[in-house]
């Protein structure tokens, strides 16, 4: 093994809840092949191919968001106006008769047009959040509802038909016998992965979601980055809504509002601190396959779609709870030592006034409030 | 602008805009009133009052429980699926036992029991384990209406236990306008009565200030001797109870169970609490606001029927209405702010 | 007159944090209807001793006494019962409520009351108001109060709570003079009633002439308690620093010929500061200091452009620049260690390797923006060896580090930079002895490398030992310039009692 790769290994190894996923994950198809003989034989890993790469993209996008403290609600809505966009091209130029090449061209640029309309939402999202200064929940909550009635208002509410075959293609076809969504989902993920470790924009969504105060005093232009933040979110949104568009073949202002929750089950579970600053694509990436499994088991056993949602939102809280009572176990236990150590200095550890009330360390008035929110 | 707001504030005509922007509120009904009537005189009839008062009753009591929980500094979305898990629970229940069928008082009690009993979720996740609340409620919103939709029922039911149709049918106003009549129901009593307890306890006891101080600042809460833990216990579970009266009354207006209503339409609710002056941030917010919130929204809805605009321009309007009133409120806090650094400098 | 029976006794308090005595064998005295003052430099043991008394720290020896119980340790609410209230700086108050509640609320949740009568909670805080004669506009929400009446919220809270003693932290230093002159009145009709005051202060003019009984630690140790008639401001001083420890100045290594590095004129921000005008030569040490409140901070950070300033120019290498952010800050040359280190100056969870490079990401990028891993690497390794970092793995998060390490790291982050001017906040505190030590040594070295550095302070004696030039900011303005023999703690120390 490569030092590089050796290094990587040695990081995943130690990702504490990359560990416990990879864990979760094989405990999942262990207990769906006891409940099910036929579990693993007949599980469709080609179909499940199909719906991971929606829901990774969108869990791609909230856990950019949730990076820097945030989060995006808006993500389903920008998804089905980036679909309708391309839709509605496709049915007013009439794609769907078209063949060969010039198929391939309006495929091609009506797709890139969805997709800009998408990403547009995103600068939206980011002048509300960077300009007029809402916090991203009451943001993206209000666009949500807007973009989704926008969308309302412009199809009647009806789905809209009259995709060519190439574009239909995307959705349903394969690539040397992998579908073509994994594809997308995979160079979106190594894309994001690169995105945030490698790149310097990445490294400063990540310090900007760990402590915006002391991005501001190292120089990090806040506005900026969350801007940057909202706008990728909302492209990948877009590109998740142009893989449902392909998948159905058909394009709807209320298509995948379950995915709200699905989306951040997967990016918490796939360890994204909700208060921002840590997450990793692998995990997500991860947790998102977990979801997947879990969905084709329950449907293996015949558990309806309803009972899915459940699991959802128990796996939710489950490991939000675990997290919480983990790291407060972990931290009273390090506090002794942690304290004694630092205390090891001059008693004033603190900000400088004699009397400041204590605070349990590295916490902050700043911390206090982001800890409100989500 | 920094030396424009204090003097701003001392004109006389600034008290008239209210602690929570009630004023702001009252204006903007006022103002919305006359335009659409202008557009459209049919607006000045008693059937548009009764209409928008029956499109607010159940929103005003769903509203008490989310005001509740947003001052506290949390914020609720599962409001919804907790009122019609109740609100359906209750019809399945009468219609497979015939327990309650023939008291109206029955169903909503049954309805306040299923909502508390789902609160507890809330409570234990956010008193208990000090979870962050937007995703904890995403969470049992997700649980409760699978529960629902899988053990409950799914279907929509539309027998009628007796005891809540003659409850459905009682109306406290009708108005008759030549072959058409538009009737307010009774229920607007009970829904008044709520806001009106809602408001003392939040003026006018320990546990009400308490949660505006937990709002304000937690620590300081609990520094200063406030249970803080027992308060929003309280909160959640009595959210959860209001909601489930909320749908219990949904259910009964609408004279029909169907399980896949309520659940969506969240904003409407939260839209009318924030616009009704409470702080996302939590320790602001009044039960007057609130109602003119829910009033206002109502009002927009109303007043789009009328004019003729199409029901599917309706979720747009909301979330824009929403949007603007946010930017508002976040562009007069900048400028406060700004006007607050000008002040000599405080201490660390 | 003062009675003579001590109504709050600390005797024998001893705190050790690792190897460091914070505390050692102390004894305090509070008299009811006095006032006494504590008064000590940085890192004497003062905000410990006060953790102590009110239960947020507990003591390894000694008890504490109040009328008659002895406990060796207690609880804050047990301190609170006990009729020991601290004003912190912060208030505690509750900004959305209004003063009056902020003022009663603590005797209905004590007093276990279920029903809120406005009218009765107003009552009982106009009551409180009246009894020290103040005037408070009951009905604001107390984030619209100034800070005189934040504070004098907080002090009507305490008394509400019966409060038998009141530790408070600086109370004079955001105030105006009227300002001033109210608090001590209200201080009086507090004696009149009995209730102690506990000050704690630097402003040795106001301790002279307020208190009646004076504690001076230095170290840990009390060094002298008396009656205030005891005392001048030069034996303050003296029992505050002991020995006079006048280090040389650093020789001066000051190009005198060359160009300044920075050149400030008329720099003013309105409400902060104003007519701020110095030079920085390269290599100096400038050192500007005051009291809290006096605008030293803001001056820093005007400079830095958080706050920027409304009027006057500054030039850096002689050009003329315009800092309107903390990029312009940065383009220009200039960088800044905040003096709040855990909130301002590190990412406490993320890599030491990312705090690093955290200020210089822009000269590490390639193409596509990506980092360059090899650059970043080298970057951090320099940092981490020219500043004595000590890490196990520069992976590890900076939480794992001490104090100093942490100090460390936050200037690895702005060394990497190379600026020409470095403004450090407060840049020892919570730092270690040793850690101490070596940062000094490190600026100092540094300046004789060219650099300009400032460095805000309240710690004298780092100030003399440091700088080459020293500042005093009163309420806004540079009041004085100390350099050569008139640099030394006494003078410093004298200045800022004024």
């Amino acid at each position: 093994m490569s030092d590089m790769t050796e290094r990587m290994v040695r990081r995943m190894l130690g990702e504490r809840s990359l560990v416990r996923l990879a864990v979760l994950a094989i405990a999942v198809i262990i207990l769906f092949s006891i409940l099910s003989d036929n579990f693993f034989t007949v599980i469709d890993f080609q179909s499940m191919g199909f719906q991971i790469a929606e829901v990774g993209l969108l869990s791609l996008a909230v856990m950019l968001s949730m990076l820097t403290g945030g989060i995006d609600l808006s993500i389903v809505s920008v998804a089905n106006i980036a679909a309708l966009v391309t839709a509605e091209l496709f049915k007013g130029t009439d794609a769907a008769s078209a063949t060969g090449g010039k198929a391939l061209l309006m495929t091609a640029a009506f797709i890139l047009v969805g997709l800009a309309a998408g990403t547009a939402c995103g600068v939206l999202n980011g002048l509300l959040i960077t300009r007029i200064r809402i916090t991203p929940i009451l943001a993206t909550l209000g666009t949500l509802q807007l973009l989704n009635g926008l969308a309302i208002i412009w199809t009647g509410g009806k789905a809209v038909y009259g995709m060519p075959n190439a574009f239909l293609n995307i959705g349903t076809g394969y690539i040397a016998r992998v579908p073509a969504p994994v594809i997308v989902l995979v160079i979106a993920a190594v894309a994001a992965a690169v995105f945030v470790n490698r790149t310097g924009i990445g490294l400063r969504l990540q310090l900007v979601g760990a402590n915006p105060t002391a991005a501001r005093y190292s120089g990090l232009n806040n506005a900026r980055v969350l801007m940057m933040t909202y706008i990728s979110s909302a492209f990948l949104s877009s590109i998740a809504g142009i893989l449902i568009a392909a998948r159905s073949a058909s394009a709807n202002a209320d298509y995948g509002a379950s995915y709200v929750l699905l989306a951040i089950v997967i990016v918490v579970l796939g360890g994204v601190n909700p208060l921002g600053g840590y997450g990793t694509v692998t995990g997500v990436v991860l947790a998102a396959f977990v979801l997947q499994l879990v969905h084709s088991g329950f449907s293996q056993i015949g558990y309806s779609d309803f009972l899915y949602s459940i699991a959802q939102g128990g796996i939710l809280i489950g490991v939000m709870a675990l997290n919480t009572l983990s790291t407060r176990w972990r931290l009273s236990s390090r506090l002794a030592i942690l304290n004694r150590w630092r205390r090891a200095e001059a008693p004033t550890a603190q900000p400088p006034s004699a009397l400041a009330p204590p605070l349990p360390p590295g916490a902050s008035a700043q911390s206090k409030e982001a800890e409100r929110k989500p | 602008m920094t030396a424009l707001v204090p003097a701003l504030r001392r004109l006389p005509i600034y008290r008239l805009r209210g602690s929570n922007n009630e004023g702001v509120l009252i204006l903007s009904i006022i103002v919305l009133s006359v335009i659409v009537g202008i557009v459209a005189p049919s607006f000045w009839r008693l059937s548009t009052l009764l209409n928008i008062s029956s499109s607010s009753l159940e929103n005003l009591v769903f509203a008490m429980g989310v005001l509740m929980v947003i001052i506290s500094g949390g914020i609720d979305v599962s409001f919804m699926a907790i009122g019609i898990f109740a609100g359906y629970g209750v019809i399945v229940l009468t219609n497979h036992t015939g327990f309650g069928a023939s008291s109206a008082w029955t169903s909503f009690a049954i309805a306040a029991g299923l909502g508390l009993g789902l609160g507890t979720l809330n409570a234990a996740a956010i008193a208990g384990l000090r979870l962050p609340t937007l995703i904890v409620t995403l969470g049992t919103q997700g649980i409760i209406r699978g529960a629902m939709l899988a053990y409950v029922g799914s279907k929509v039911i539309p027998d009628y236990p007796p005891g809540l149709d003659k409850l459905s049918t009682n109306y406290l106003v009708t108005a008759t306008q030549g072959a058409s009549s538009t009737r307010l129901s009774v229920l607007v009593i009970p829904a008044i009565l709520i806001c009106a307890v809602m408001s003392v306890l939040l003026r006018y006891t320990t546990l009400g200030r308490g949660i505006y101080a937990i709002g304000g600042d937690a620590e300081s809460a609990r520094r200063a001797g406030f249970p803080v833990f027992g308060i929003q216990v309280f909160i959640y579970l009595f959210a959860g109870l209001l909601a489930g009266v909320a749908g219990m009354m949904h259910v009964t207006q609408v004279r029909l169970a169907n399980p896949y209503e309520l659940v969506g339409g969240e904003l409407d609710v939260i839209a009318a609490v924030v616009l009704g002056g409470a702080s996302i941030f939590g320790g602001k917010g009044s039960v007057s606001g609130t109602v003119l919130g829910v009033v206002l929204i109502s009002l927009i809805k109303n007043s789009l029927i009328l004019l003729g605009v199409p029901g599917t321009w309706q979720r747009a309007t909301v979330g824009l209405l929403l949007l603007i009133g946010v930017s508002a409120q976040a562009l007069t806090a900048s400028a406060r702010r700004r006007n607050l650094d000008a002040m000599p400098e405080t201490p660390a | 007159m003062v009675a003579r029976e001590p109504l709050l006794v600390a005797s024998g308090v001893s705190k050790r944090f690792g190897g460091v005595a914070a505390l050692d064998h102390v004894t305090l005295e509070v008299r009811p209807g006095e006032v006494h003052c504590i008064v000590g430099e940085n890192g004497s043991g003062k905000s410990t001793l006060i953790k102590v008394i009110s239960g947020v720290e507990t003591p390894d020896t000694g008890t504490i006494t109040m009328d008659g119980t002895s406990l060796s340790r207690l609880s804050p609410r047990q301190a609170i019962s006990l009729g020991i209230e601290v004003i912190f700086q912060d208030f505690s108050l509750f900004p959305n409520l209004t003063a009056a509640e902020n003022i009663a609320m603590a005797t209905y949740v004590a007093g276990g009351r279920r029903i809120v009568r406005p009218g009765s909670l107003r009552r009982l805080a106009a009551e409180v108001v009246r009894r020290i004669g103040v005037r408070l506009d009951l009905d604001s929400r107390v984030e619209d109060l100034s800070v005189a009446d934040r504070q004098l919220t907080a002090i009507c809270r305490a008394l509400a709570r019966d409060a038998r003693v009141i530790f408070m932290d600086e109370p004079t230093t955001a105030l105006t003079w009227r300002e001033v002159q109210a608090l001590f009145r209200v201080v009086e009709s507090l004696k009149e009633t009995g209730t102690a005051l506990v000050f704690v202060s630097h402003k040795l003019d106001e301790v002279l002439r307020v208190s009646d009984r004076i504690t001076v630690l230095r170290n840990g140790v009390v060094t002298v308690t008396g009656d205030v008639a005891d005392f001048d401001r030069g034996s303050i001083i003296q029992a505050m620093t002991g020995r006079a420890l006048t280090e040389t100045s650093p020789a001066s290594s000051i190009r005198e010929r060359e160009a300044p590095l920075l050149e400030v004129r008329q720099l003013g921000l309105r409400g902060s500061f104003h007519d701020v005008s110095f030079t920085v030569r390269p290599g100096e040490v400038v050192g500007v200091t005051g009291l809290l409140g006096s605008g030293r901070t803001e001056i820093a950070e005007a400079l830095f452009g958080i706050t920027p300033a409304h009027h006057g120019t500054v030039h850096v290498d002689g050009r003329p620049v315009r800092i309107r952010s903390v990029r312009d800050a940065i383009a220009a040359g200039i960088g800044y260690v905040p003096g709040d280190r855990l909130t301002q100056g590190v990412f406490l969870d993320q890599a030491i390797s990312r705090n690093i490079i955290a200020g210089s990401l822009d000269r590490l990028l390639g193409r596509l923006n990506l980092i360059r891993r090899k650059q970043a690497r080298e970057t951090v390794e320099e940092a981490a060896s020219e500043l004595n970092i000590r890490m196990s793995s520069a992976d590890d998060p900076v939480r794992s580090l001490s104090g100093g390490n942490q100090q460390r790291v936050v200037l690895g982050k702005w060394l990497a930079r190379n600026p020409h001017i470095l403004i450090l906040n407060s840049p020892t505190v919570g730092v270690d002895v040793g850690s101490k030590h070596e940062i000094l040594e490190m600026l100092r070295a540094k300046g004789r490398e060219g650099l300009g550095v400032i460095v805000i302070s309240d710690d004298v004696p780092e100030l003399v030992a440091v700088c080459h030039r020293v500042l005093v900011v009163r309420r806004g303005r540079i009041t004085d310039e100390l350099v050569g023999d008139r640099l030394t703690e006494e003078v410093i120390l004298r200045e800022l009692a004024a």
